[in-house]
């Protein structure tokens, strides 16, 4: 267990201290709170255009960053010649695969749970603003948790870049971590939980599908150069946007357009089991490869 | 001479790498035998493309030979026992450039199974000991190659391992971090530790290893103890270098 926790945190500061994290963790948050404040697009529901530019966050900033580090993660590190020598201290190879990934899926939790809670709170200042400006149908957000949920992703950058200068910490990591920390506060704010609860379901599958797509990517840079998976990993996007697949690749059309009063649970086991076919895919590639 | 006191023992060793299509590609290691006893620093000495790499890997455990037996400490490479003993050395050390130098010695202290208390201690004593202390706390990706170098061999030797496997140990290292990276191989051998090496560095290797074996295209063409092959030498200072070069002619004109 020890050996474990140390390759995955490793994974997880790797995945956190890329420059590229640093910019979509914050800039995730910013679009869920900016897009649903522009005025005439609203879908003609409080809240939804909160929850789709949400889920639309989760889905291409997720992937962006967490499909690239899935590969540096597994990849990168086969090719340069780390995974040998920690694979030469006798740590199994199944695990060694398992870790690494549960380190970007730990900063990929991170990045959910970030966007989730930007969504609830934009979500909610949305319903809030039309009940409070319905007659004159211009306010499209409502201001305290505008300003909570943007200066939160704001100050995530100010404050990482006071820790780095300060007390010489990692200032990518600590902007992702803050960006998300900083979202927390704002959740207060929320009065009752309906809208927590409706938004779950679709968040919670889509989620699932992400899972897939990252275990997919690792599996893939086993044997594959970067481009390769990433072309690989585009095209089963697609695929599952277009047609039924959901033996190696996700329905998106069920994962995606889950709506809040639909069953969660089928997608998500599918999403779950799918993931694991796919660990176990990438744990069988790597303990069959030679290590040149 | 047992297998208790061989830690390396390989006997009629052949690798060939294929390809897709699983035909032969390269033949990189050909019916090569191989012992390393218990003590010795051990020079693996051969042109680039000799197969002095795959060897080690082979020893490693990370890749399978096509035909012939390894043993690691008697026991198969890929046996947990076997590799629990040893510190590894790449030949390009990679390492993760957002850790810090300190970081990165304790988590090869982790994968050891140390505990994280333990693991600090040990990893400021290696990096006292390679004249890292002032960079502990600096990110690895921002040192120059000796630098990096110096803290690979750190981690390497984090565990206390019995048997050390370095290939290429001085590359890229200036004239005084070689110098203090052969002082450490010898104060180790010392201190009981068995050393496997490769170099390119012949008056290096001839400086720090008890015991040699030249191989050229995957087959051991020469080798012996050190201490002979000078002494058999008309230029002492260059033995080993008189030594390669002439095993690598026979090799050739047999061919």
């Amino acid at each position: 267990m020890r050996r474990f926790l140390a390759i995955a945190r490793t994974a997880a500061i790797e995945t956190m201290s890329q420059p590229l994290s640093a910019i979509l963790f914050p800039v995730s948050v910013l679009a869920v709170h900016i897009l649903p404040s522009l005025q005439y697009h609203r879908f003609g529901v409080p809240g939804r255009l909160a929850r789709e530019t949400g889920l639309s966050s989760l889905f291409v900033f997720g992937l962006l960053f967490a499909v690239p580090a899935a590969v540096r993660s597994i990849g990168r590190e086969l090719e340069s010649g780390t995974a040998a020598a920690v694979l030469a201290l006798g740590v199994s190879r199944s695990l060694y695969f398992m870790a690494r990934l549960s380190g970007v899926l730990a900063v990929f939790a991170l990045f959910f749970a970030g966007v989730l809670s930007a969504t609830l709170l934009s979500s909610f200042s949305c319903v809030k603003a039309s009940t409070i400006f319905v007659e004159n149908g211009v306010v499209r957000v409502w201001g305290p948790a505008f300003a909570v949920g943007v200066s939160g992703a704001i100050l995530a950058f100010a404050a990482s870049a006071f820790l780095n200068r300060f007390a010489s910490r990692r200032f990518c990591m600590w902007t992702c971590i803050l960006a998300v920390a900083f979202q927390i506060p704002g959740l207060a704010l929320i009065e009752g939980v309906s809208s927590l609860v409706s938004a779950l379901p679709a968040f919670t599958s889509l989620a699932a599908a992400c899972l897939v797509y990252i275990m997919m990517a690792g599996a893939l840079a086993v044997r594959l150069k970067a481009n390769g998976v990433a072309v690989l990993v585009a095209a089963a996007a697609v695929a599952g946007f277009l047609m039924p697949v959901g033996f190696l690749v996700p329905d998106m059309r069920v994962f995606w357009l889950e709506e809040g009063s639909r069953a969660v649970l089928m997608p998500l086991v599918a999403g779950v089991a799918l993931a694991a076919l796919w660990s176990i895919v990438g744990c069988v590639l790597l303990e069959r490869k030679e290590l040149e | 001479m047992t297998m208790e006191e061989n830690v390396i023992e390989l006997k009629n060793v052949e690798k060939t790498f294929r390809d897709f299509w699983l035909r032969p590609l390269a033949h990189a290691v050909r019916g090569l035998d191989l012992e390393v006893r218990r003590g010795d620093v051990f020079g693996l000495i051969g042109p680039n493309g000799s197969g002095k790499s795959t060897t080690i890997k082979m020893i490693l455990g990370l890749i399978r030979p096509t035909k012939g037996t390894v043993r690691l400490f008697g026991l198969d490479p890929r046996a947990k026992a076997a590799r629990a003993r040893l510190g590894y050395l790449p030949e390009l050390s990679h390492l993760h450039p957002f850790l810090t130098a300190e970081e990165t010695v304790m988590y090869y202290a982790g994968l050891s199974g140390m505990k994280r208390k333990e693991a600090k201690v040990r990893a400021a004593e290696l990096l006292a000991e390679l004249n890292l202390t002032h960079a502990a706390k600096r990110t690895v990706g921002g040192f120059s190659k000796g630098m990096a170098r110096r803290v690979a061999i750190a981690a390497a030797l984090v565990a206390s391992p019995e048997l050390l496997i370095l290939d290429e140990p001085t590359s890229g290292l200036d004239p005084i971090g070689t110098r203090e990276v052969k002082e450490l191989v010898e104060k180790l051998a010392s201190g009981g530790m068995t050393v496997l090496l490769t170099s390119h560095q012949l008056f290096d290797v001839q400086d720090i290893c008890s015991r040699v074996a030249v191989v050229s295209e995957g087959r051991q063409v020469g080798g012996g103890s050190v201490a002979e092959i000078v002494a058999n030498a008309k230029d002492k200072r260059h033995a080993l270098e008189e030594y390669f070069e002439e095993r690598l002619n026979i090799r050739k004109d047999a061919q």
